[in-house]
C-alpha cells in the first residue's frame, strides 16, 4: 500500500479540518457530523484516522486542563 | 551547480534517493553509496522520518525546505544538502523515497538501507524510533523523535532544531555556524 502523495495528504487534512470544525460547532456531538466523519474516514488511511482522532482527544483534554484546572490526586499517606 | 529545473541534464547521474551503506568506522558521512553521492564536504541538514507519516514529517520537511531555500538566496554561502533518512526501511524503499522527496526542496535526497544500517544511523544521532502494531491492512505508524540535525562538512554533528524553531531562526543559527566554522 503506497503512502499518500501530496494531493492525498492535503485532501485528508482538509477533511479532518472540516470534521473538527463541525465538532467545534456542535459541541463535539459526533451524531451531528456523520457526513463529514464519513468523508474524513474515506479520504484518510485508517491509521491516520486513528491518529488524528487521538490527537483531537488529546487537544480537548489539554484545553480542559488549562481552562478548568484539575485536582491533584492524593498521594499515599505517610506516617510522620 | 545544482540545477533547479525539472529536467535532468543528459548523462548526469543524480538520484533523489539511494541505498546507503554505512561505514561504521568513520560514521555515516563517509559512507559509500550506490547513488554515487557523498556528503562529506557539504553542510548537511537532516531529518529522520517515514513516508506514511500523517502530518509531522511533511511539516518538518517544509521547514527544512524553507531553511535551505532561505540560505540558497545568499550566493556567498555554500549550498546546503538536505537529507531525509527513513525510520521505516521495511516500506520506504528507494522508489517510495524518490516519490516522497519530490514534493519538497529540489535538492532533498532520501536515504534508506537495511534495518541494521538505518538503526545504526539513528544511533549516531540518538534518534528514537519505534514501529507500532500493524492493522488489518498491514499499515502502522512509526513513533519517532522529531528534530532537524546540522552536520558540518567534516561530518560532525553541530546542532539540532526542534519544532519550536522557525525557519528564520534555524537559518540564522546555520549562518552563524558556517561563519564560525574552522575546518578540521
Amino acid at each position: 500500500m503506497a503512502a499518500p502523495n501530496s494531493a492525498q495528504r492535503k485532501a485528508c487534512w482538509d477533511a479532518r479540518d472540516q470534521l473538527w470544525q463541525c465538532l467545534d460547532d456542535n459541541n463535539d456531538k459526533i451524531q451531528s457530523c456523520q457526513q463529514v466523519q464519513g468523508d474524513f474516514e474515506a479520504k484518510c488511511p485508517a491509521q491516520w484516522v486513528k491518529y488524528f482522532t487521538k490527537r483531537r482527544d488529546f487537544l480537548k483534554y489539554k484545553e480542559k486542563m488549562q481552562t478548568e484546572g484539575f485536582t491533584p490526586a492524593e498521594g499515599p499517606q505517610v506516617n510522620s | 551547480e545544482d540545477g533547479l529545473g525539472d529536467s535532468e541534464p543528459e548523462g548526469k547521474h543524480r538520484s533523489s534517493a539511494s541505498h546507503w551503506t554505512v561505514s561504521f568506522l568513520n560514521g555515516p558521512f563517509s559512507s559509500r553509496q550506490s547513488g554515487c553521492q557523498d556528503f562529506l564536504g557539504r553542510w548537511v541538514l537532516l531529518y529522520f522520518g517515514f513516508t506514511h507519516c500523517p502530518d509531522i514529517c511533511p511539516e518538518e520537511l517544509d521547514t527544512l525546505s524553507a531553511v535551505v531555500s532561505a540560505l540558497d538566496r545568499d550566493p556567498a554561502l555554500p549550498r546546503l544538502q538536505p537529507l531525509f533518512i527513513t525510520v521505516d526501511p521495511e516500506r520506504d524503499d528507494v522508489a517510495a523515497l524518490a516519490r516522497y522527496v519530490r514534493d519538497f526542496h529540489p535538492r532533498l535526497v532520501g536515504l534508506t538501507g537495511t534495518p541494521e544500517e538505518v538503526q545504526h544511523a539513528g544511533r549516531d544521532f540518538r534518534v528514537y524510533a519505534s514501529a507500532g502494531p500493524k492493522d488489518e491492512d498491514g499499515d502502522y505508524m512509526v513513533d519517532h523523535s522529531v528534530l532537524l540535525y546540522l552536520v558540518s562538512p567534516d561530518g560532525l554533528f553541530l546542532d539540532y532544531y526542534n519544532r519550536t524553531k522557525s525557519p528564520e531562526q534555524i537559518a540564522d543559527s546555520i549562518r552563524n555556524h558556517i561563519r564560525n566554522h574552522v575546518p578540521l
